[in-house]
C-alpha cells in the first residue's frame, strides 16, 4: 500500500473547509472579544473617573471659598455614602507643607488614610491629576483620583476621592457576559453558513462523484450535464477516458473476431480437402485440424473474454437476451420438437457485456438442448444482496439423462487440460465456468427436478 | 434441387460447390454480398448457404434484405464467429440453421437435407410414394427396395418431384430448379429426362398434365 506522506490527505474537502473556517472564525471572534473588552474597560474607567473628578471639582470649589461649615458634609458632596463607615466611597484632603501633616477625610474613612498615588509612582496628567487603583482600609479595591491644588494665597492641597472599584468591574463583567453571548451566537450562525456554503460549493463535485459511481454500477455510460468551469475539464476527461476504454476493448474484440475469421476459414478448407480422401495423411490432417479448431476456439474465447473483462459501466437487460436465445434454440432444435420455457423478471440487469451473457447462457442451453428429451426451462431471478453486492441467477434445467455427480467437476475443469479433450466434445461448460469466474460469478451443476441436469449460473447484477 | 453458395473464400466456395454437386444438387455460387443478394432475389433457389462475413454487403444484411422482399427459401448460415450473440442475430435476421467454421462437409450436407425436407413439409429423409422410395441421405432411388441407377440430372428431377409430391410442377419450374445458372437450358431436355425416368423406374408414377407440367400423385390410402 502506498504510504501517505501528508497525515490529513484522506480528510474530506468538506471537513477541511468547515474545520479551517470554523477555527479561523473562533480565533477572530475570541481576539475581537478581548480587544472589545479592553476598550470597554478603558471607557468604563474613564466614565468612573469623570464622576470622581466632578466631586473633586466641587470640593476644590468649597476649599477655595473656605465654606466647610457642615461637619458631616463639609464640601457639600451630597452623597450619603461618604458618611457611612467603610462604604467604599471616601474623600481626603491633605494640606501640603504643614507639619505635622494636616489631613481631613470623610467620615466613611473611619480614621483611615488614603495613600498618595504620587508615592505609588502613578504618572500625572494635566500636570496635577492622577488616577489609579489602590487597596483601601477595608481591604477593598478602590479607584482613586487625586488632584493637587494651589490657592492664590499659596496654600497647597492634595484632594483625593476614592470609589468602590467593584462598580467598574460589575459593568465590565456585564458587558463581557453580553459580548460573549452575542459572539457565541454569531459563531453558531457563521458555522451554519459555512456548512451551507461548503455544501453548496461542493455540490457539483458530489454530483460528479455520484455520476461516476452510477457509471461504475452500469446505470449510465457517460458523465452528463453542465459542470462549473473548474471541474468541467475533469468531467470531460472522464468521458474521454471511458470512451477510449470502450474503443480499446472494441478494437481488441474486433481484432480477435478478425483473427477467428482469418484462422477458421482456412481450417475449413484444410478439413474439406482432407475429407475427400482416405489416405493416412488425410486422416492425420483431419485429426490435427480438429485439434487446431478446438485450440483456436478455446483461446479465442478466452481472449475475447479477457478483452471484455474490465469494461467500465456496462449493464444489460437480460430478458430480451433470454428471449433471443429462446427463439434461436427453438429454430435450431426445430426438428427435435423441444419446448423451451423462459421465466425472467422485467427489470433484471446483468452487470457486464450482452455478448458474454449470450455466450454463457447460450452454451448452457445448447448443452441442455443436446441432452433434453422434450423440454428445457430457463429461470432467471435476483438473489438476495450480500455485502452490498447483488447477484442474479440463471437456472437452466433439462429433462435429459443427467450427469453423474462424479463427472460434473470433470466437465467444468476440462478446459484447463485442453490437450485431453476429445475433438467435438465442446468446451461449452468449461468456458461458461471460466467466463462466470472472470465476472466474479460461478457455475454449479446439480440434478434437475425433471431428472436431467440443472445448471445454476450466478452472475453480478445491478 | 438448386442451391446458392455465397462464400468469399475461393477455396471453400469451390469445395462446397464440388461437394454439393456430387451430392446431386445444382449449385450457383457468389463471392460477395452484392452478387449473393442479387442472385437470391432473382433466382428460385431451394436453399442457400450463406457466409456471414462477406465483402461489400455483410451476410446478415443480405439475409434481412431477402426476407424483407419475401424470399422464403431456407438459409443455412456459415459463420466463423461462434458467439451466441452472432447466432441470435443470424436467426433473428431469418436464418434457418447455422454451421460454425471450421466444419466437416458432411455436416453441411446433413443440415441442408433437413432444411429442404422441412421447407417442403417432409418428416423423414426417405420420400416414399407407392413402390418408389427416394433416399435423400444416400442420394439414390429404390423401386420395390431395388436401387435404380440414375444420372445426376435424372436423380435431381426425381428428387424435386418427390419433394413436391401432390403438386403440379411446370417445365419452367423444373428447369429453374434442376440446372445451375451457367447451364445451357432447354426445356425440351426435361421431356427426354422424364421419358428416361419412366423407363428406368418401370412404374408410371410421373403423370403429364397437358399444358401445365408434371405431377407425382400421393398414393390414395383406403
Amino acid at each position: 500500500m502506498r504510504r501517505s506522506y501528508f497525515p490529513f490527505s484522506r480528510i474530506s474537502i468538506g471537513i477541511r473547509l468547515v474545520v479551517t473556517s470554523v477555527l479561523s472564525s473562533i480565533i477572530i471572534l475570541v481576539g475581537a472579544a478581548f480587544v472589545l473588552s479592553e476598550i470597554y474597560r478603558r471607557a468604563a474607567e474613564r466614565a468612573f473617573d469623570e464622576r470622581l473628578y466632578v466631586y473633586i471639582q466641587s470640593m476644590a470649589a468649597s476649599i477655595a471659598s473656605k465654606n466647610t461649615a457642615n461637619a458631616y458634609d463639609p464640601y457639600g458632596l451630597g452623597d450619603p455614602r461618604f458618611t457611612l463607615p467603610l462604604s467604599g466611597w471616601y474623600w481626603q484632603i491633605r494640606i501640603e507643607g504643614s507639619v505635622p501633616q494636616n489631613v481631613f477625610s470623610s467620615l466613611s474613612l473611619f480614621g483611615g488614610r488614603l495613600p498618595r498615588l504620587e508615592d505609588l509612582h502613578v504618572p500625572a496628567h494635566d500636570g496635577s491629576s492622577r488616577e489609579g487603583y489602590i487597596i483601601g482600609p477595608d481591604e477593598r479595591r478602590l479607584r482613586l483620583v487625586e488632584r493637587a491644588l494651589e490657592l492664590p494665597d499659596g496654600a497647597r492641597y492634595l484632594v483625593q476621592i476614592a470609589g468602590n472599584a467593584d462598580e467598574i468591574e460589575q459593568t465590565i463583567q456585564n458587558f463581557k457576559n453580553a459580548l460573549w453571548t452575542a459572539f457565541a451566537l454569531l459563531a453558531c450562525v457563521l458555522g451554519v453558513f459555512t456548512i451551507f456554503q461548503v455544501r453548496f460549493g461542493l455540490l457539483p463535485l458530489s454530483r460528479l462523484s455520484s455520476q461516476i459511481s452510477s457509471i461504475r454500477r452500469g446505470l449510465s455510460d457517460h458523465v452528463e450535464g453542465e459542470f462549473p468551469d473548474d471541474i468541467a475539464p475533469v468531467a470531460s476527461e472522464i468521458n474521454l477516458l471511458i470512451e477510449s476504454n470502450r474503443d480499446i476493448l472494441e478494437r481488441a474484440r474486433t481484432q480477435v473476431g478478425n483473427l477467428a475469421h482469418a484462422l477458421k476459414t482456412p481450417l475449413s478448407v484444410i478439413l474439406n480437402e482432407a475429407s475427400g480422401q482416405s489416405t493416412l495423411l488425410a486422416k492425420k490432417v483431419r485429426e490435427q485440424a480438429d485439434i487446431m479448431r478446438d485450440q483456436v476456439n478455446w483461446h479465442l474465447e478466452r481472449a475475447r473474454a479477457a478483452a471484455r473483462a474490465g469494461a467500465i459501466g456496462i449493464a444489460t437487460d437480460i430478458k430480451p437476451l433470454l428471449a433471443g436465445l429462446q427463439r434461436t434454440f427453438l429454430k435450431i432444435y426445430a426438428a427435435k420438437g423441444l419446448s423451451i420455457d423462459v421465466d425472467c423478471p422485467d427489470d433484471l440487469r446483468f452487470r457486464g457485456e450482452s455478448r458474454d451473457f449470450d455466450d454463457m447462457v447460450g452454451n448452457l442451453v445448447d448443452n441442455a438442448a443436446k441432452w433434453a428429451r422434450q423440454s428445457i426451462t430457463i429461470n432467471a431471478m435476483a438473489l438476495p444482496v450480500v455485502d452490498g453486492r447483488s447477484f442474479l441467477e440463471v437456472v437452466v434445467s433439462d429433462d435429459g439423462s443427467g450427469l453423474p455427480a462424479e463427472k460434473r467437476a470433470d466437465v467444468m475443469r476440462r478446459g484447463q487440460r485442453l490437450d485431453e479433450t476429445v475433438p467435438g466434445s465442446g468446451l461449452g461448460l468449461a468456458i461458461v465456468a471460466d467466463l462466470a469466474g472472470l465476472y466474479g460469478g460461478s457455475l454449479a451443476l446439480e440434478d434437475s427436478d425433471f431428472g436431467g441436469l440443472r445448471a445454476r449460473l450466478r452472475l453480478p447484477s445491478l | 434441387m438448386r442451391l446458392l453458395v455465397v462464400e468469399d473464400d475461393r477455396d471453400l466456395n469451390r469445395q462446397l460447390v464440388k461437394a454439393l454437386g456430387q451430392a446431386g444438387y445444382a449449385v450457383d455460387s457468389a463471392f460477395d454480398g452484392e452478387e449473393g443478394q442479387f442472385l437470391g432475389e432473382t433466382e428460385p433457389y431451394d436453399a442457400v448457404i450463406l457466409d456471414l462475413g462477406l465483402p461489400k454487403i455483410d451476410g446478415v444484411s443480405v439475409l434481412e434484405a431477402w426476407r424483407v422482399t419475401g424470399r422464403k427459401m431456407p438459409v443455412l448460415v456459415l459463420t466463423a464467429r461462434d458467439g451466441w450473440s452472432d447466432k441470435v442475430r443470424g436467426f433473428d435476421a431469418g436464418a434457418d440453421d447455422y454451421v460454425t467454421k471450421p466444419f466437416h462437409i458432411e455436416e453441411i450436407l446433413a443440415r441442408l437435407r433437413a432444411l429442404v425436407r422441412r421447407a417442403t413439409g417432409h418428416a423423414s429423409s426417405d420420400l416414399v410414394c407407392g413402390p418408389i422410395r427416394v433416399d435423400t441421405r444416400a442420394g439414390r432411388v429404390l423401386v420395390h427396395g431395388e436401387p435404380i441407377r440414375l444420372t445426376s440430372h435424372e436423380y435431381r428431377l426425381m428428387s424435386y418431384l418427390m419433394h413436391h409430391i401432390g403438386r403440379i410442377i411446370s417445365r419452367t419450374e423444373l428447369v429453374e430448379h434442376l440446372y445451375d445458372q451457367d447451364f445451357d437450358r432447354d426445356s425440351n431436355t426435361i421431356e427426354v429426362f422424364v421419358g428416361r425416368l419412366r423407363k428406368k423406374l418401370g412404374v408410371d408414377v410421373i403423370k403429364t398434365i397437358r399444358g401445365l407440367g408434371y405431377l407425382i400423385e400421393p398414393p390414395t390410402t383406403l
